[in-house]
């Protein structure tokens, strides 16, 4: 107990002393890493980090900022459900979940805090992709592995693990190039102004329909802010003010994009969206009527594979700096209820819970089933 | 009375808050696994500064009977300058340093003098100052990011001589140089004159004006002295209306829970530090206890309002009620 309790000390203390001190941490080394076919690099440039193996258990925190919305709720439920599974929970001590609101100090303090407790490895959501250099400075000189996911950090020191956003764009424009082969009108419903999630999907579906060899489509843009409520708003205007579309692109609020089209009275046309279980209820029920959809998403089942790959690089692991998550994609036909959608289940449910490479599948019921009183 | 029984009422809202503060932060350390050594003490420091100073900030326009919804926003708006300009040599850096807090300075004074010559609520001035001041905040950094200069930086998130944090000895100098003299001089007695009566004390020859207009300067200047050392904690700048009004709001509350009268004319800045440093500790009280984490918010908003409650606790003492809305 002293002992530890010395090493945490002056753990601690080295971690806060000056920062012209040569920083630890990681090893740089070339690929290619433990399992690629999960644990993708995201580009061919993306260096290789090594950590000094630890044995297990160990003691993993997740500093969340924000936690107000399904997205996120969902998220904390799937990863107390992922470190409940057998094969994981083996490799687990404790677990830990923190949530600090939008306050970037309250975060850094909370990793912080986190590091001068001695955790092995600390999952964050970052509230701000810059203002964590300094506490990345830290972890890597105590030696803890810090895992940034969804939204990332501007850093190559430190593991981040995400999907390709541009990747998503891309497999959007990909369907509506597909199913609107000869051109057309389309409305593309986009996320959040000024995220870059929100630009680099745009980039991506652009980068499809304005290719070069496209065929002409026109593009009506309007902003949906990924919430059900404001993409049936906005879809509702675009449709009343331009009667006819050919496609819809949804970044997120398909399910009120969908509903937009049907209460306006629009004929169902192709649709590439998110991955909401309301919009893939929709999708299968009228897939006969026109409405074919491609479902791609940003899962918050990613806090499982940011579990694991802390596991796996506290292991000793050579692991990509940047992880490529493959990004869960269901498309028409292949919505099956049970299996990628769930009638029972409420619409805002996040579907797409199942990494095949990387061995995680969450069951929606195993998630849902985590009463929020169970910890 | 006698006269340590009049200091005494006199200072039972701060002490109550410091009485809190210890009892709280002693739950946090004797439930923490690493106990007290720099490090812990450290980031609790650097956390609770950053809000300690905006309370400060809030709490001067309070005294005067009025309330400073920019406070957030100047503290944002100092984070994006100091981004931009605390950079270069150390020499640089501190010049950089000089002149964000100046920049605090100026829009506090502008606070005040649209109060005191424009006449109007300060609640509304401050709700479109504070808009103006994160407009200007998002024009400087339109996206997260910039720069500091680090040796500055490190230095002041550090410790001194390996033990005390770097940042609460900021904030001791800040009480002794800008509140103590301040509280003892003519426009500090004035702001509390006004707060409790603004006729009387224009009446009694009170300089009215000039102390409004130095309550929301000040509060200004030292709000942007919290936007610098959040810079500093950060070594970049966000233009973030959440944080701007997290600030604001939680500034609010510590102020509150540091027995000052929302009414004017009754509290003091050091209560107000140490509400603030009350509320940092129930954040941090979520590391030392196992709560479900969608039960956390819960949990902050009941311990909030029992501090706020005792914050109050003036109520208790007194004999007319009516004695509370003067």
């Amino acid at each position: 107990m002293i002992r530890r309790l010395m090493r945490v000390l002056t753990g601690s203390v080295a971690a806060l002393s000056f920062a012209t001190a040569a920083i630890a941490g990681p090893e740089v080394v070339s690929g290619p890493g433990v399992q690629p076919e999960c644990f993708a690099p995201l580009a061919p440039e993306t260096k290789f980090l090594k950590f000094p193996k630890k044995d297990g258990p160990y003691r993993i925190a997740l500093a969340n900022g924000f936690v107000g919305n399904t997205w996120r709720i969902q998220m904390i439920k799937t990863a107390k459900a992922y470190s409940e599974q057998a094969d994981v929970a083996k490799d687990i001590k404790e677990f830990k979940v923190v949530s600090t609101g939008t306050d970037v100090a309250a975060q850094i303090a909370a990793i912080e805090n986190f590091i001068n407790s001695g955790y092995d490895a600390i999952l964050t959501i970052a509230v701000n992709p810059t203002a964590f250099t300094p506490v990345i400075k830290k972890a890597n000189k105590a030696g803890v592995v810090l895992v940034a996911f969804d939204n990332t950090f501007d850093s190559d020191e430190v593991i981040q693990v995400n999907e390709n956003q541009f990747q998503i764009g891309v497999i959007n424009g990909s369907w509506i190039r597909k199913n609107v082969p000869n051109g057309g009108k389309i409305l593309e419903i986009r996320g959040l102004p000024g995220n870059s999630v929100d630009r680099d999907r745009h980039l991506g579906i652009r980068s499809v329909l304005e290719a070069a060899d496209a065929p002409k489509y026109e593009i009506i843009e309007v902003v949906g802010n990924w919430d059900d409520g404001t993409a049936q708003k906005v879809a509702a205007d675009a449709i009343a003010v331009h009667k006819k579309f050919d496609g819809v692109t949804v970044q997120g609020g398909s399910t009120g994009a969908v509903r937009a089209l049907m209460d306006a009275g629009h004929p169902f046309v192709p649709v590439a969206g998110e991955a909401e279980n309301g919009f893939r209820k929709l999708c299968a029920e009228n897939a006969d009527k026109g409405l074919i959809c491609s479902s791609a998403g940003q899962s918050p089942g990613l806090v499982a594979i940011a579990t694991k790959t802390a596991i796996t690089a506290l292991q000793g692991e050579v692991m990509p700096q940047f992880v490529s998550v493959p990004i869960p994609l269901v498309e028409h036909p292949d919505f099956k209820a049970g299996v990628n959608f769930f009638p029972d289940l409420t619409d805002n449910f996040f579907n797409s819970n199942d990494f095949p490479p990387c061995g995680v599948n969450i069951l929606a019921t195993d998630i849902m089933g985590k009463s929020e009183t169970d910890n | 009375m006698s006269d340590w029984r009049y200091h005494f009422s006199h200072n039972l809202g701060t002490l109550t808050a410091v009485g809190l503060f210890v009892l709280m932060f002693g739950i946090y350390i004797g439930n923490h696994e690493a106990g007290l050594n720099p490090a812990v003490a450290t980031t609790a420091a650097n956390k609770a500064v950053l809000l300690a100073l905006v309370a400060m900030a809030q709490t001067l326009p309070v005294l005067t009977r009025g309330l400073d919804l920019s406070v957030g926003m100047i503290f944002v708006m100092a984070n994006c300058l100091a981004s931009a300009i605390v950079v270069g040599t150390i020499g640089q850096g501190l010049a950089g340093c000089i002149a964000v807090l100046f920049m605090g300075l100026a829009a506090g004074f502008i606070n005040g003098a649209i109060v005191v010559y424009g006449r109007l609520q300060p609640i509304i001035t401050t709700l479109a100052t504070g808009a103006i001041y994160y407009g200007i905040a998002l024009w400087i950094r339109p996206s997260p990011g910039g720069d500091v200069q680090y040796d500055i930086a490190d230095f002041v998130t550090g410790q001194l001589f390996g033990t005390v944090p770097t940042s609460l000895v900021v904030l001791l100098v800040v009480v002794l140089v800008i509140w103590i003299p301040y509280r003892s001089s003519v426009l500090g007695r004035g702001a509390y004159a006004v707060g409790s009566n603004e006729q009387a004390a224009y009446m009694s020859g009170v300089p009215v004006d000039r102390a409004k207009i130095a309550a929301y300067a000040l509060g200004g200047l030292i709000a942007a002295l919290g936007g610098l050392i959040l810079t500093f904690n950060t070594y970049s700048g966000e233009a973030s209306a959440a944080i701007g009004g997290t600030y604001t709001l939680n500034s609010i509350a510590a102020v509150v829970i540091g027995g000052t009268s929302l009414f004017g004319g009754w509290g003091s800045a050091i209560g107000s530090i140490f509400g603030a440093f009350v509320l940092r500790t129930i954040e941090d009280l979520l590391f030392v206890f196992d709560l479900p984490p969608l039960w956390q918010p819960l949990f902050q908003g009941v311990v909030l309002l029992v501090a706020i409650s005792l914050g109050a606790i003036r109520v208790f003492r007194i004999r007319n009620r009516l004695e509370l809305f003067t």
